[in-house]
This record gives structure tokens, C-alpha cells and sequence, in this order.
């Protein structure tokens, strides 16, 4: 991948990322992202594990899930439900900004 | 080095125990978690109170670093001895989980290696995959660009240490990317051990503030000022956008939030975003006789009440 001393590198959601990359991506073990996934916290709702691929948004969340689960001991759905909270912010905030009005 | 008292840090004293200490841990984060805190050090201040997490919850970590440190006070210049932690024992636990990068020199040259030797090196690993942040100009995406990443990889001397060592990488910004998208470096995380293959590197993207565009997705917005009768009568105008000059026409009887859409001048892509352009209508000051009169002028020939419902 190196070339004249600059890297290249792919975006993500051109190319998605697998279950197995993902889990090592969030430095967590796949049944973490399993659970997650099956209880509708995590990725798009996609019934067949074969067929689960991740984005830079689940990327996101997923790294927040786990860092809220750590630093505070959440429960999985409290760390969603707090996850959900900044996305909401954050898509807010956006629309502000779009607005040209400050938010903070 | 300056030695780093992880009581002091938690505010708490060497007799509390683990419950405590996880209190005061969560009472910190909550404080400076980046997503939250607008504290200028919070990075800092966090990467600091992890730090003294791991240390101080860990048993065999906390009666090392409880002995080492007797003689220690914060900021006082340190160096560990040779072979301090001989006659602890160390599980290694939850090494993998960590990403030396986040963590200090202190904490590296004190337990990088610890984990490391008792997790062994013949298990063939793969190499943690590693995240950072990276700020680009909103024209780097749509023009592609190369930036220079700093980050600090732990490295393995002849003794089986762990120390960090800055690098930087020209990492090239590909066309098109957007707020929040990653770009996946292949192998440039932390490396294997045992012969396992490095991680990866996944680089978070961020626009620099911009005072002239805003962002939302792939759509950018611009605020385009113009006089009343350039509103009133309609113009046409030359405006820089991300992509070059455009020509631009501003329909008669535009009003203030009037939004001009540039169709796929926004973030380039195979469905580019749009560039909108929102008018905003500024009033010349009634600051000489001449800018008064006209004023009274149309107050007198104009029939117009902005509160008046139409």
C-alpha cells in the first residue's frame, strides 16, 4: 500500500467491514457484536449473520457502546440509549450548523 | 519522565478500595469524556484517569506500582529500576485490550512489557487495530489531498521492551470523503506478535470549521449576502465556491432564507452532494442624508408592513 511514502487507503462504505474485521476493528470479541446485533443495537437489522457488514457509522457506535459499557459499567442498553442520545445531538447540531446558527 | 501519582489523579487515597476507585473513575469520565466535555485537556485529563484505572483496579498491577511508588511524588523525575517488578505476578490480563498509543510513556515503560512477556510471543497474534482522528479542509475532498498523520507506535527492543515511537505517515485523502467516514489504512496498526500480521490503521475524518461553508453530509451550504434591490430586482453574480467560480443568478423577489441550489456542486462522489447558496439580505445604514431620503422615500411610496399577514 505504500507508495512514494504515501499511504493509500480505502473509505469505508465503499468497502464495508466484515464480522471478524469489525470485532478486531472495536477490539472486541464477535459475540460482543453478535448480541449487539441481535438485539437491534448494533448494524441495519440484516436477519443472516453471513450477510452482516458494518459502516463508519456502526464503527462509531459500536466504539461508543463498548467505551460507555467500560468507563461506566453501562448495561448494553443504556449504552445504546446513550449512543442514540449523541446521535440525536449530533444530527441536531448538524442542522444547526447548516442553519449557520451556533449551538453552544 | 515524570512520575505520575494515579492516586492523586483519581483524587483518592492509597487505602480505597476497588469499588471506590471505580466511583471515582466513573465520576471523572463523566466529567471529561470527549464526547461531552468542553474542557480544553479532557483528551488529557481522560487518557490520564484510564491510566490510573488500569493500574489501581488491577491488583497485581496496583502492589507493584504501590511499592514502586512509595518514594515517588507527582512530577517527580523517574526512572523505573531494572527488573522493579521482580516477585510480582502478572496475568497479563486485558493486555490486548489496550492500545499503548492512548496510553502514556510512564504506563508503557512501566507494564507494556509485563504483558507482553507473560502472554509469551510464541502465539502467533494479529496486531491491534488502531483509531485516530484526522481534521482535513473541506477542499481536500473535493480535490483529494495527501496530510501527515503523527502517531505514536509502541515498538519492541532487543529485550523484549516496549517503548513508543513517534511516526508520521502521508496518508492520502481520497476524493469525495465525508464528516465521519473512515479511511482504513491496511497494516499500519500496531503490529503482530509471533509472525501474526499487523492491524490496521482507521482514520476518522473531520472538517475544520469553516467560515465560509457548512456542512451536512454531502450537501454544503454557503451564506450568499446581497443589498435589498439586488434581492428585489434580481442579479446576476461571480461566487467562489469549492470547485471554482460560478455564475450565479439570483431570482427578483428573492427574500432572506431563499436557498440557491447548485446541483452536484457539493461533495463529489458517483451521487455528488449540492452547494446552496442562502440569501441573506443586509440593509444599507441610513448613516447620510442621501441613504436617509431614499428610505423616507420608499417608506412614503412603498405600501409594505412586514407584520401584515398575506
Amino acid at each position: 500500500m505504500v507508495e512514494n511514502n504515501i499511504v493509500n487507503g480505502e473509505i469505508l462504505d465503499e468497502t464495508t467491514l466484515t464480522l471478524e474485521e469489525f470485532a478486531h476493528a472495536c477490539a472486541v470479541e464477535r459475540q460482543w457484536v453478535k448480541e449487539r446485533v441481535e438485539s437491534g443495537m448494533l448494524g441495519d437489522g440484516t436477519h443472516y449473520v453471513s450477510q452482516w457488514r458494518f459502516t463508519s457509522h456502526d464503527l462509531i457506535r459500536a466504539r461508543r457502546l463498548r467505551q460507555m459499557e467500560y468507563d461506566f459499567d453501562a448495561v448494553p442498553e443504556l449504552a445504546a440509549l446513550v449512543a442514540d442520545l449523541f446521535e440525536e445531538i449530533e444530527r441536531l447540531k448538524g442542522r444547526l450548523r447548516a442553519a449557520g446558527l451556533p449551538f453552544h | 519522565m515524570e512520575f505520575k501519582d494515579y492516586y492523586q489523579i483519581l483524587g483518592i487515597d492509597r487505602a480505597t478500595a476497588i469499588p471506590d476507585i471505580k466511583k471515582a473513575y466513573r465520576k471523572l469520565a463523566r466529567k471529561y469524556h470527549p464526547d461531552i466535555s468542553k474542557e480544553p485537556d479532557a483528551a488529557l485529563r481522560m487518557q490520564e484517569i484510564n491510566e490510573a484505572k488500569a493500574v489501581l483496579t488491577d491488583p497485581e498491577k496496583r502492589a507493584a506500582y504501590d511499592q514502586l511508588g512509595e518514594h515517588y511524588r507527582a512530577g517527580q523525575e523517574f526512572r523505573p529500576p531494572p527488573d522493579w517488578d521482580a516477585g510480582f505476578e502478572f496475568s497479563g490480563r486485558n493486555y490486548e485490550d489496550v492500545d499503548l498509543g492512548e496510553f502514556s510513556d510512564f504506563f508503557t515503560d512501566l507494564f507494556s512489557h509485563v504483558g507482553r512477556r507473560s502472554t509469551g510471543s510464541h502465539h502467533r497474534v494479529r496486531g491491534l487495530d488502531r483509531h485516530a482522528k484526522v481534521f482535513i479542509d473541506l477542499r481536500d475532498t473535493y480535490d483529494g489531498a495527501t496530510r501527515s498523520v503523527t502517531l505514536h507506535a509502541p515498538q519492541t527492543d532487543p529485550q523484549g521492551h516496549v517503548y513508543l515511537q513517534q511516526h508520521n505517515l502521508k496518508v492520502r485523502i481520497p476524493k469525495g470523503i465525508t464528516e465521519g467516514q473512515h479511511i482504513r489504512l491496511a497494516g499500519q496498526g500496531h503490529p503482530g506478535t509471533g509472525g501474526g500480521e499487523s492491524g490496521d490503521l482507521y482514520l476518522e475524518i473531520h472538517f475544520t470549521p469553516n467560515p465560509d461553508y457548512r456542512v451536512e453530509g454531502k450537501d454544503v451550504f454557503a451564506t450568499l449576502l446581497v443589498a435589498p434591490w439586488e434581492a428585489a430586482l434580481g442579479t446576476s453574480l461571480t461566487m467562489p465556491t469549492p470547485s471554482g467560480q460560478v455564475q450565479l443568478k439570483v431570482p427578483k423577489g428573492s427574500q432572506s432564507g431563499r436557498k440557491l441550489r447548485l446541483k452536484g456542486r457539493g461533495i463529489p462522489s458517483s451521487e455528488p452532494g449540492d452547494l446552496y447558496f442562502v440569501l441573506n439580505v443586509v440593509l444599507p445604514p441610513a448613516n447620510t442624508d442621501k441613504a436617509r431620503q431614499l428610505y423616507e422615500s420608499m417608506a412614503r411610496d412603498i405600501p409594505f408592513n412586514p407584520r401584515q399577514k398575506r
